[in-house]
């Protein structure tokens, strides 16, 4: 009892820093949270396109710009290549159809008018072209069959009118999904800088190099003495990881009583773990508190960036997730990523989760063989 | 007497220097031992490697008849050691400090309650409380380093230089509780190089240099080791040198300096130098304001076995 009371009350002399590093991850990761990613959604989305009509606004030409416009955003931007230019830099449109003179005689003469484009590159100028080829193709089949401009275009239009229905069968609340993981992959952070902040905080007291010779010396075994001290600070880290499933609570709702959120849970329970298996190791290593700060920032900030923490794991460079792979936050951030997309939960399922949570296990196991190794080395002092 | 502690060919080296060389010793029960020696001489390599602290390359350590090693919590809860570096949390008061390291060795939370105020009493901390070290000033401080290593009531102390950058009061106050330790049954070895304290409370001292005890015995017996007997200092202005060549050619008179008005004199035999001195002062009208007679100290010991000073 006697190591965990000055456990405690070491803790306690550090409450200032402590509360204070811990209200910053919180309100960092609110903010973190509040942006959205729609990844998983279905969204009906429009371009903005931008039309430059050098035509006579008539017939086909006036049929072309209806379709567009009922299908797109229309943004109005001075006829000048500069500004045209810097709408398309800044995106305020993705794509610019530029209909050249006489395109209506020229396109029903067979005389093949090119309309200049201009896009973004994105997957909305994607979209845009899609809506432009889809017209001029349908324009030609029937310009192709019918002499009739007013014919071609009632054809066109009962063509293109033409719709499917489509019935989403997934049963995945995508939007509390991707709450959840955002929240999830960010206590990848939070958790990690938590437990080494505070534990090496804790352990650069006890581990002091005069302290630990005269723990060394008393009658108290030094094995019960680190692992009555590692129970104490794994209670720390319990009431850290119950303060992140609380707070997921407050912050999504009832979607965290589901096996996804009890799997989210687990997997945040199984890191946290792990995390304090790092943060004993790194306690046992350093002794300097100035150096606690710059080791936070290395460790949970650098694997939390390698790891796809803070940008999702598919927009990552391929060496960057090659080097991830040997870190614990990969395999964690790895899990969320697939819990978010799991259908069904069963066996087969649950899987690739498995795999990771043990991947998990190993790291924390040999984290504390590692600890063991260098405690029992620096028993002696030459 | 029962030895507490028996060391035999104890041998330590640090790559091809030899920290400690062949030492034999042994402690008695309820002995205050001083380890007497400069800086770097292995003191405090000699107690590490008794706490089982060091490993060492050759020789065996007895403590309570048993071999001392990293394991023996059995010999462990008989010891008390208080580190010549301060070893307390910041983080905790007198008390708290007192009672935690206590708690190492005493489960009983009455038990420790008691000896940790026993503990404050002997160091005379009842005022400090609660005071945190950063509060306290660096005499204090050392008396919170003791009472940290002694709480428990040990059997066997062992103090590293307690008493290095201590005020004298703190000095005389850690010194009077050490003696006090012994008085109550502790068996206590004092590392140091201050030969006053060791003359002071040591009941025996070994004086180790280059890793190798040179002298051992009480005071007294180590003090015979030194040629001199006697040395007098006589503040005298302007003494002639005719003077000095005549004192020089007194009665058991080995050495004669005169330096800043100050004249030493050592004498190799005799027993009252001093007053043979003062009557040839007399007849010779040689007028001095102070003078006296001092017996050899430990230092002079160490200055004639090595030709360096203690404090080198």
């Amino acid at each position: 009892m006697i190591v965990f009371n000055t456990f405690l009350k070491v803790v306690k002399s550090s409450l200032t820093p402590i509360i204070m590093f811990t209200l910053i991850l919180i309100i960092f990761g609110i903010t973190n949270f509040s942006t959205n990613d729609n990844s998983l959604n279905f969204e009906v989305t429009k371009p903005d396109i931008l039309i430059i009509n050098n035509d006579k606004n008539e017939g086909l030409t006036k049929n072309l710009i209806e379709y567009l416009t009922k299908n797109s955003n229309i943004i109005k931007v001075k006829d000048d290549k500069y500004k045209v230019d810097d709408a398309l830099f800044y995106r305020d449109v993705n794509y610019v159809i530029i209909i050249p003179k006489n395109f209506k005689e020229d396109f029903l003469n067979n005389k093949n008018p090119e309309i200049q484009i201009k896009s973004t590159k994105d997957y909305q100028s994607s979209l845009a072209e899609m809506m432009l080829e889809r017209y001029i193709k349908v324009a030609s089949i029937y310009k192709s069959q019918l002499t009739s401009e007013d014919k071609i275009i009632e054809n066109i239009n009962e063509t293109l009118s033409t719709k499917v229905d489509v019935l989403l069968t997934s049963k995945l609340d995508a939007n509390n999904l991707n709450k959840m993981t955002f929240f999830y992959n960010f206590a990848n952070y939070s958790i990690l800088a938590g437990c080494v902040y505070v534990i090496c905080l804790i352990l650069s007291s006890f581990k002091n190099e005069n302290i630990k010779k005269r723990t060394i010396i008393s009658s108290m075994n030094y094995k019960e003495y680190n692992r009555k001290l590692l129970l104490s600070n794994s209670l720390f880290v319990i009431l850290l990881w119950l303060f992140y499933c609380i707070l997921s609570l407050l912050l999504i709702g009832k979607s965290m009583f589901t096996y996804h959120g009890l799997i989210y849970i687990l997997n945040l329970f199984i890191f946290s773990i792990c995390s304090l298996s790092i943060a004993f190791l790194i306690g046992n290593l350093i002794n300097n508190k100035n150096a606690i700060n710059g080791i936070v920032n290395i460790i949970a900030l650098g694997s939390s960036f390698l790891c796809g923490a803070f940008v999702p794991l598919e927009f990552l460079p391929t060496g960057v997730i090659n080097i991830a792979h040997v870190l614990p936050s990969y395999y964690y951030i790895k899990t969320n990523e697939i819990i978010k997309s799991i259908e069904v939960i069963d066996i087969h399922s649950l899987k690739p989760v498995l795999a990771n949570v043990s991947i998990l296990i190993l790291f924390t196991i040999g984290f504390s063989v590692i600890t063991n190794i260098i405690s029992k080395n620096k028993q002696k002092i030459g | 007497m029962k030895n507490v502690i028996e060391v035999k060919n104890l041998t330590k080296k640090y790559k091809e220097l030899k920290a400690i060389d062949d030492l034999s010793f042994e402690v008695y029960e309820g002995e205050i031992l001083g380890l007497l020696g400069p800086n770097g001489s292995g003191k405090s390599t000699t107690i590490n490697c008794l706490l089982s602290l060091l490993n060492f390359n050759k020789g065996t350590i007895k403590i309570f008849g048993k071999t001392m090693k990293p394991s023996s919590y059995d010999i462990k809860e008989k010891i008390g050691v208080v580190f010549q570096d301060i070893a307390v949390f910041e983080e905790l008061n007198v008390i708290d400090n007192i009672n935690y390291f206590c708690g190492l060795y005493i489960k009983d939370k009455d038990t420790r309650k008691k000896y940790v105020l026993d503990a404050i009493n002997l160091v005379g901390l009842e005022n400090y409380k609660k005071f945190y070290p950063k509060q306290l000033s660096g005499g204090l401080l050392r008396r919170l380093n003791i009472a940290c290593g002694i709480a428990h009531k040990p059997k066997l102390i062992f103090l590293d230089e307690p008493t290095v950058a201590v005020d004298p009061q703190s000095r005389n106050n850690i010194l009077e509780g050490i003696k006090k330790l012994r008085d109550e049954g502790s068996t206590i070895v004092y590392t140091t190089h201050y030969m006053e304290e060791v003359e002071i409370i040591c009941d025996r001292v070994i004086i180790i240099d280059k890793g190798s005890i040179i002298a051992s015995g009480t005071t007294d017996e180590v003090k015979h080791l030194a040629s001199i007997e006697e040395k007098v200092t006589v503040e005298v202005v302007d003494l002639e040198n005719k003077y000095l060549e005549e004192i020089k050619n007194l009665k058991h008179v080995d050495e004669v300096k005169y330096d800043n008005n100050i004249l030493f004199i050592t004498y190799k035999k005799g027993k009252n130098n001093l007053i043979d001195l003062i009557d040839y002062l007399k007849i010779n009208k040689i007028n001095y304001t102070k003078i006296f007679s001092e017996r050899p100290t430990l230092n002079d010991v160490f200055l004639e076995l090595t030709g360096k000073e203690l404090r080198d």
